[in-house]
């Protein structure tokens, strides 16, 4: 157990490649009845929303930037990989890319303007343009299918290799592994630094020669890029995008992520996501009584991020730091005795 | 850059007429100065004289008024300070330090050094997300050099601790460490000794004078520590109410009467 632990500190990949290993086995564990059917969805959802949680945390926590308009970006790219699979009948590949780009212009275009802007009046500019986007969503019917919603299939790759359920679901797990270990490189190479001196001093960020509008942008372009691949997978995995979704609610839960799981941590963004989007399907319905209450998720998230705040701002990460901090410990004392 | 006239041989920074003011007030009114190379000059002056007004001005974190700042860039090129934004100043050799420290609290010291050196990364952003092997070396080779700094301020042994915690003497040093990174032409620093006890500020002469003989670089100095200034500069000037008082070496200063007076004041305001 301690030699694992050594070399997962040695290479720091380690740690997503065995989460990534562990999701991966979920499918068989349904195919040989261990879990439910309805986890594959699940788990992968859970996902799908930590790929977007990991841009916000880039956003918020690295760069001490604000967004409320995670959603409306994450549907405008769910909504044009859905129109140009189905209508256009695009193949998948030329889709993720042309569905990353034009979100990612319309963000650039977005914080060219706002990005002069700082703290809660960036929430309320991103929040506005969000909403442009749901009402959009829910107009233009000719592209949307309006409120009746827009029925997607699973992707197709090279024209011929079509994805099922297991394969989609195993195409998320490695858009996450890879993601996360892009984002680790990231924010342990200069350009990270450059987003941290942006946060945590402004002034010595200038002095040492970090062009303040030029890493705003990039923060607020490379998280609209996360947020729209997992639109993207969302609309191809769950095969279905209906307007109503892309609303303020996502867009706080997302916020909750990073807050319960851990401001400024990986492996904490997709713990935050599992305690966020499975936790209320898991756990939350099958309790008596209070499992009946709609949006009894809401209130324990609210209670949740109120203690976590209180007692653990880094997030829960650090619960399991400190766990495994006082197994060491006990560890060392039962071994002082013995020896 | 022809357009600026070139800075008489030996001169770094040459200030002319430089003026700023704020609403009514002139923060600094008509000011004057020029540092030559390798000298440690100090600015002096009493509380809200434009010290660090005049500061922000040079590093151009204010546009001034009035006034050229011409300073000797790295390339040997004379240019025109206010022609440039204020994350271009760096680049020139020019790199300051601040009266409050501004570290990022959450990184390790090392990796605050290493903010310093940000305009010598080469790597792109593709680069750095999948860490090819010139961003490999490159991060090393900076490391490394980051290492030899914290070295030389004796703080290497801490260089993996977060800067969030450590003692005030130590941030000083990171921040010292930190304008070092870019082999500047000409460090700027704002009260370096506010916050540190006397034998911290004696240690600060030494590390300043070794400063600039080992990195071959001008420093300009603000600060309040009288002690210190006359013990460390070559070159002082006092300003008061933004406008030029006095200039000259320690002595000099130390018995000018207009800087006396600016100080203690009259004597028949004492009465």
């Amino acid at each position: 157990m301690k030699k694992l632990l050594a070399q997962i500190k040695a290479y720091p990949y380690t740690k997503y490649i065995l989460l990534g290993l562990v999701l991966a086995t979920i499918p068989s564990l349904v195919y040989f009845d261990v879990l439910k059917s309805s986890y594959v969805t699940l788990v992968g959802v859970v996902m799908i929303y930590t790929i977007v949680s990991l841009g916000l945390n880039l956003l918020l926590g690295w760069s001490g930037l604000i967004s409320l308009g995670t959603a409306g970006f994450m549907g405008l790219a769910a909504y044009i990989s859905a129109y140009m699979t189905m209508n256009l009948k695009m193949p998948f590949e030329v889709t993720l890319i042309v569905s990353i780009l034009i979100p990612v212009a319309i963000s650039v275009l977005v914080g060219l303007i706002s990005l002069r802007i700082e703290g809660l009046y960036l929430a309320i500019a991103t929040l506005a343009v969000s909403e442009i986007f749901r009402k959009t969503f829910a107009e233009f019917e000719f592209i949307t299918n309006g409120f009746s919603g827009k029925s997607v299939r699973y992707p197709t790759f090279f024209g011929f290799f079509k994805l099922d359920t297991t394969m989609t679901y195993l195409l998320l797990v490695v858009f996450m592994v890879v993601i996360m270990i892009l984002i680790h490189n990231l924010i342990n190479s200069h350009v990270g630094r450059a987003l941290n001196a942006m946060r945590g001093s402004e002034a010595a960020a200038q002095a040492m020669g970090i062009n303040l509008l030029k890493y705003r942008l990039l923060a607020f372009a490379l998280a609209t890029a996360l947020t729209s691949t997992a639109g993207i997978l969302y609309a191809h995995f769950i095969k279905y995008v209906e307007p109503s979704k892309w609303n303020l609610g996502l867009s706080l839960n997302i916020l909750a992520v990073i807050i319960i799981g851990g401001v400024r941590s990986i492996i904490g963004t997709f713990v935050g996501s599992l305690v966020v989007f499975a936790v209320p399907d898991l756990v939350l319905k099958q309790i008596p009584y209070f499992g009946k209450i709609p949006n009894f998720a809401y209130i324990i998230n609210g209670i949740l991020i109120i203690v976590v705040i209180l007692y653990y701002p880094a997030g829960l990460i650090r619960v399991f730091n400190d766990g495994k901090d006082a197994v060491v410990k006990l560890f060392k004392k039962s071994r002082g005795k013995t020896v | 850059m022809s357009h600026v006239q070139p800075l008489e041989k030996g001169i770094i920074l040459s200030i002319e007429n430089l003026s700023i003011s704020f609403g009514g007030i002139k923060a600094v009114d008509n000011l004057s100065f020029q540092i030559k190379e390798k000298e440690i000059f100090g600015l002096i002056g009493p509380n809200g004289a434009g010290k660090t007004t005049a500061f922000n001005c040079i590093t151009q974190f204010y546009k001034p008024n009035h006034g050229s700042i011409r300073f000797l860039s790295k390339k040997d090129v004379t240019v025109e300070l206010n022609e440039h934004a204020v994350h271009e100043i760096i680049g020139l050799g020019l790199v300051r330090t601040f009266q409050n420290v501004e570290l990022i609290r959450e990184l390790s010291i090392l990796d605050n050094v290493l903010v310093g050196a940000h305009i010598d990364y080469k790597t792109g952003l593709f680069g750095a997300m999948v860490k090819t092997r010139k961003a490999k070396k490159e991060e090393e080779s900076l490391r490394l050099e980051a290492m030899k700094i914290l070295q030389f301020l004796g703080i290497a042994d801490k260089a993996m601790w977060p800067v969030g915690g450590q003692p005030y003497g130590i941030l000083k040093k990171v921040e010292l460490a930190r304008t070092l990174m870019c082999a500047p032409r000409l460090i700027i620093l704002d009260e370096p000794a506010a916050g540190l006890n006397d034998v911290e500020t004696l240690g600060l002469a030494d590390v300043i004078r070794t400063i600039r003989n080992e990195y071959n670089c001008a420093v300009l100095l603000v600060e309040h520590d009288m002690r210190l200034v006359m013990d460390v500069c070559d070159t002082i000037c006092a300003i008061n109410f933004g406008k030029f008082l006095a200039k000259g070496s320690p002595k000099e200063i130390k018995l000018n009467k207009d800087v006396q007076v600016a100080y203690l004041g009259t004597q028949e305001d004492q009465v």
